[in-house]
């Protein structure tokens, strides 16, 4: 029945418009062939169905029927369902850091979150205390996992939630908390393209947290014991790590209080004493200059300069030099601001913007490590760049 | 029926209350067959097609999916039964039970095993016709019973359909009517003992030598009409293989389909141009009425054409089995009866094959299929027929001395009648196809056409 | 059995009147058509009750299957068919009742006065000749009545060759629209005629095979 296909394409034009027609060079049947051969066809499609599945997308026959609750078809990676949130399989410690990115561009709003706070202290921290999705309102765009920064927030493969409980649908962060290795399972190249960035960044924020919290909720029982384990394992190396705790809390104390300062150099400047006592000599001054560079809002940068070179100059401890930059930040941050309400009392503010820019070389000559020289690097460039805007608005 | 309840209570009850009860059991064993028919139907529709489409069909509800008529039938019967507000309340009400009614009637007359006959009417094919028509009325108290203007597009359609229909159903049966000598449906599974083709005419030269398993009785056509005589029986003399009863069968089939609206001509229940035809202003048990009506119509039209033209409950052994007498008559008769059903499961299975392969018609190709063709080949038939049993039958005398065949034996003549009416009805078959061809476009005259807008 | 037989007739007769005056009573004019067919029945049962199974067969094929359907095609195409504003009778209406009685009885009257009534009937002696049989009423058009039956036959094949006569005609004035596909296939041959190459054309677009195209108007 089947001859040779021989595709000639003609154009005709008629009164109903352009029609292209095909010519399969087909032989005439006669009456009542062409019925023959469909119900031929259909028999063949019949017989086979009894007797086999169809396995290879060229067979043409064979029941393609996947008989789901027992089979199941293996879903594509970039399949999404609803979001899920990832946490490491070792630490424990969860990848969200609550910036609030997914919650912002959720269509229908159906994310939501509150952000640790450090017990101790009050202070945010870059985890998540409570996430709460309701899956039954979600639309799984899958909008929230392309926003993600830390990679925290990923979409799942499943999706059997039917149930008669409404409520049951909203999801809390121990529900929703997946670790890293299913997720590697379902999406492997998906995660092997992230991982890195991603890794990097949980260790980056693990530092931030204080003990347990960023922890996700199903592993902080088998966290505890891990380190009692540890602990009970082994004693030597113990003493240590209280040694460099402090050390890091120190460090991340200062940093907070930098940023902290940041903050307040938005706010209304007020001069900053509290911290002037002068004990440990690298790490406080590093918070001194970032109080000085709140104060710079008011008074001028000079001050700020001066105080980045001292904080330069430190030993390369990595908290001071966390402080230095953030001192350049509210340098930058106050030079801007400094300059935009006022422009008429500019005058003072440029001058003692100059010998900020001064300064800078100092910083730069130090033989201290490259980030500390960065950071005086940029906080020369901010002051420079107050300075010209100061000029610039000046004229 | 009735002598067995005679036996049975004797002189309890008065004789006309044992023959009602006897007709009442009778009725309900016939109905509960057609009933569990349909069920089985069903599902086998479903499952079969589903094959051809690629799929598995319903196979959750019990074991290979054999309970979910079970399944629909307390859906149907818990749903709500919504009567439109506009509907004509008794005509919307009555009409399902105007078409199933006369469905559930055919059933009465179709001999469904050997000696299994509820009633032995005389008119039986005409009965049939007659009673099929009746569903014509329900269809049409449906569509327009409903208010709907789908409903009533659909009742139109079908009822058209079915007068049209009948027409070439009816002629095909005159052709059984022709070579029956009568229009009784109980005796044409016993016409069609013998062999394929040849019949029951190839006689046994020694009576006393024939084995009873290999020769029966026969004492009508073909061969000799009124003397009983040892004939060679196969049980496979269905007329099916004769020209004559090829021919009347495919139009009987095809008629069968449009007036059960199977696929190819399902234009009155067109579910995607009007719904559902007559039924969509049905819900519940209603429908399942309908459903019901449609099927079981199915079912008899399979019984029928398979009574009519595939020897019935005629097949191999069951004359054997019946010659041996005491016992073994019931076997005959069981096995007589599966004969009938597997045939009709064969039909079915056919319908369904159709319905796999075949889109639907569109109205007026109906109708030029059923006027153009069909009507002309089943009247070609019916003078085949007569031919047939002229050459088979008639002596000289009969034929007015035009064909003297007096001399020679039942094969040869049934033989000769074979070739004949092979000739004339391939002839025909030939003819009318070819005067149905699509004129050739070489005649079209350009100035004389219009090209639509 | 007599008795049996007497009380169905009964039954049957009065369902045949019953509907019969419905049919003549109901305003909406499909219930009419209904009622009327529901009075065929019972007239196809009151054949069967006479043991002429093929008349009373007949009956049904041609009246109820047939005949009442063609009513009920007739009826769906007319307008109004409540009957809201059909008046059942008119002021006359005693006119029309009196001229059929009068008719009637001037019909009946004298049969019934001048027949010799044997009440109750003789009992039939032997076995009385079947005269409803298919092989009877075959025989009789065959033989006694050929010619009525011929007369019959040519009247309505007369009747029918008018009907085609009259579609025909009908059909004549109908002007021909072609079917995409053909209108495609005509303008291949116009080109093929006018240039004996037909230019090739690649890469089409929108391309559909010639008989999809087809089979609308």
């Amino acid at each position: 029945m089947t001859t040779e296909i021989q595709t000639e394409t003609t154009e005709i034009q008629t009164t109903r418009g352009k029609v292209y027609v095909i010519d399969r060079g087909r032989t005439t049947l006669r009456a009542g062939q062409g019925l023959l051969t469909g119900l031929e066809v259909v028999f063949r499609h019949f017989r086979d169905a009894l007797t086999r599945k169809l396995e290879r997308p060229s067979q043409q026959t064979g029941v393609f029927t996947v008989q789901y609750p027992e089979e199941r078809l293996k879903l594509p990676e970039a399949f999404r369902n609803f979001p899920i949130l990832l946490y490491d399989d070792e630490t424990g410690q969860e990848l969200c850091t609550s910036c609030f990115q997914c919650q912002r561009i959720c269509p229908p709003q159906v994310i939501h979150m509150t952000q640790a706070r450090d017990p101790a202290t009050g202070k945010p921290v870059p985890a998540v205390a409570e996430f709460l999705i309701e899956y039954d309102a979600c639309m799984s765009c899958g909008l929230c996992a392309e926003v993600c920064p830390f990679d925290a927030i990923k979409m799942d493969h499943e999706f059997e939630y039917s149930t008669d409980v409404h409520g049951g649908l909203t999801l809390n962060k121990e529900a929703l908390n997946r670790p890293i290795s299913y997720y590697e399972k379902i999406a492997p190249t998906f995660w092997a393209e992230v991982k890195d960035s991603a890794m990097k960044k949980l260790q980056g924020n693990m530092k931030r947290r204080p003990d347990l919290i960023g922890v996700a909720p199903q592993m902080i029982e088998k966290i505890k014991a891990k380190r009692a384990e540890a602990a009970a394992q082994a004693p030597a190396p113990a003493p240590a790590a209280p040694e460099a705790a402090p050390v890091d809390k120190a460090a991340r104390l200062a940093a907070a209080r930098a940023r902290a300062a940041e903050k307040a150099a938005e706010a209304v400047p007020e001069p900053a004493t509290d911290s002037a006592p002068t004990d440990k000599a690298a790490r406080l001054a590093a918070i001194r200059a970032a109080n000085a560079a709140k104060k710079a809002a008011a008074e001028g940068a000079a001050l700020a300069a001066d105080a980045a070179p001292p904080a330069s100059g430190m030993p390369a401890d990595k908290a001071a030099r966390l402080a230095a930059i953030r001192a350049a930040n509210a340098a930058k941050k106050a030079a801007a601001e400094g300059a935009a309400p006022a422009a008429d009392a500019a005058p003072p503010v440029v001058e003692s913007a100059a010998p900020a820019a001064d300064a800078a070389p100092p910083a730069s000559s130090m033989p201290a490590d490259k980030a500390a020289r960065l950071a005086a690097i940029r906080a020369a460039n901010a002051a420079k760049k107050a300075a010209a805007q100061r000029d610039g608005s000046e004229e | 029926m009735t002598d067995i309840l005679r036996s049975w209570i004797g002189g309890a009850l008065p004789d006309w209350l044992i023959v009602l009860i006897a007709y009442l059991l009778v009725t309900l064993i016939v109905l509960f067959y057609a009933v569990g028919n349909f069920i089985m139907m069903v599902w086998a529709e479903r499952r079969v097609i589903a094959r051809m489409q690629d799929r598995l069909g319903p196979n959750r509800v019990g074991p290979a999916g054999l309970l979910q008529p079970i399944a629909d039938a307390v859906k149907m019967f818990t749903k709500e039964d919504i009567v439109p507000r506009n509907a004509d309340r008794w005509v919307h009400l009555l009409a399902p039970i105007v078409a199933l009614a006369p469905v559930a009637m055919m059933l009465a007359v179709v001999p469904w095993g050997r000696g299994w006959e509820p009633i032995d009417l005389n008119v039986a094919l005409l009965y049939i016709v007659a009673v099929s028509a009746v569903s014509g009325v329900g269809l049409m108290m449906a569509g327009w019973g409903s208010n709907n203007k789908f409903a009533l597009l659909g009742a139109m359609r079908a009822v058209a359909q079915l007068v049209s229909y009948e027409i070439p159903a009816v002629t095909a049966l005159l052709t059984v009517v022709v070579l029956a000598g009568g229009m009784s449906l109980l005796d044409l599974p016993y016409m069609q003992a013998g062999v394929p083709i040849m019949g029951a005419t190839i006689l046994c030269g020694d009576p006393a030598g024939c084995s009873p398993l290999l020769y029966s009785t026969v004492t009508s056509f073909p061969g000799s009409p009124n003397e009983p005589v040892q004939a060679l029986d196969l049980g496979l003399g269905w007329w099916v293989f004769t020209p004559v009863g090829f021919l009347g069968f495919l139009v009987f089939f095809i008629a069968a389909l449009a007036e059960g609206e199977r696929t190819p001509f399902d234009i009155p229940e067109a579910d995607s141009e009007i719904v559902a035809g007559y039924m969509t202003e049905y819900s519940g048990m209603k429908f399942a009425t309908f459903y019901i009506a449609q099927y079981i119509l199915n079912f008899a039209l399979s019984a029928l054409a398979a009574t009519a033209f595939l020897g019935g409950w005629q097949g191999p052994g069951v004359a054997a089995l019946a010659n041996m007498g005491g016992p073994w008559v019931h076997v005959a008769a069981a096995l007589s009866a599966f004969y009938l059903l597997a045939k009709i499961w064969i039909l079915f299975f056919v319908m369904i094959w159709l319905r796999g392969a075949f889109p639907r018609l569109r109205v007026d190709q109906l109708m030029d299929f059923a006027w153009k063709l069909l009507l002309p080949l089943a009247l070609v038939n019916i003078v085949s027929a007569s031919l047939m049993v002229g050459l088979t039958q008639w002596t000289s005398a009969q034929w007015g001395g035009l064909v003297n065949l007096d001399g020679f034996a039942p094969w040869q003549r049934q033989l000769i009648a074979v070739l004949v009416t092979a000739i004339i009805n391939i002839a025909a078959a030939y003819w009318i196809l070819a005067i149905n061809q699509r004129p050739r476009e070489a005649e079209w005259d350009e100035e004389e056409l219009v090209i639509a807008p | 059995m007599n008795t049996l037989i007497t009380v169905l007739f009964l039954i049957f007769a009065a369902i045949i009147l019953a509907s019969a005056i419905m049919t003549v009573t109901v305003k909406n004019i499909v219930h009419a058509a209904l009622w009327l067919i529901s009075s065929f029945f019972g007239v196809g049962a009151l054949y069967l009750l006479m043991e002429a199974e093929f008349l009373g067969v007949a009956q049904v094929l041609i009246y109820v299957g047939a005949v009442s359907i063609l009513i009920l095609f007739a009826i769906m195409l007319t307008r109004d068919l409540e009957g809201s504003q059909n008046r059942q009778l008119t002021p006359r209406w005693w006119i029309a009742l009196i001229v059929p009685a009068a008719l009637f009885s001037l019909l009946i009257v004298p049969t019934v006065m001048t027949h010799a009534w044997q009440l109750p009937p003789p009992p039939p002696a032997g076995q009385p000749p079947a005269i409803s049989g298919a092989q009877q009423i075959g025989a009789a058009f065959m033989r006694e009545y050929l010619l009525p039956f011929e007369v019959a036959a040519i009247l309505l094949t007369v009747a029918m060759i008018g009907a085609i006569v009259v579609a025909f005609e009908e059909r004549e004035r109908r002007r021909r629209v072609l079917t995409l596909a053909e209108q495609v296939r005509l303008r291949q041959r116009q080109q093929q005629r006018q240039q004996p190459a037909p230019r090739p054309e690649p890469a089409a677009t929108a391309v559909q095979p010639s008989e999809a195209t087809g089979s609308e108007t």
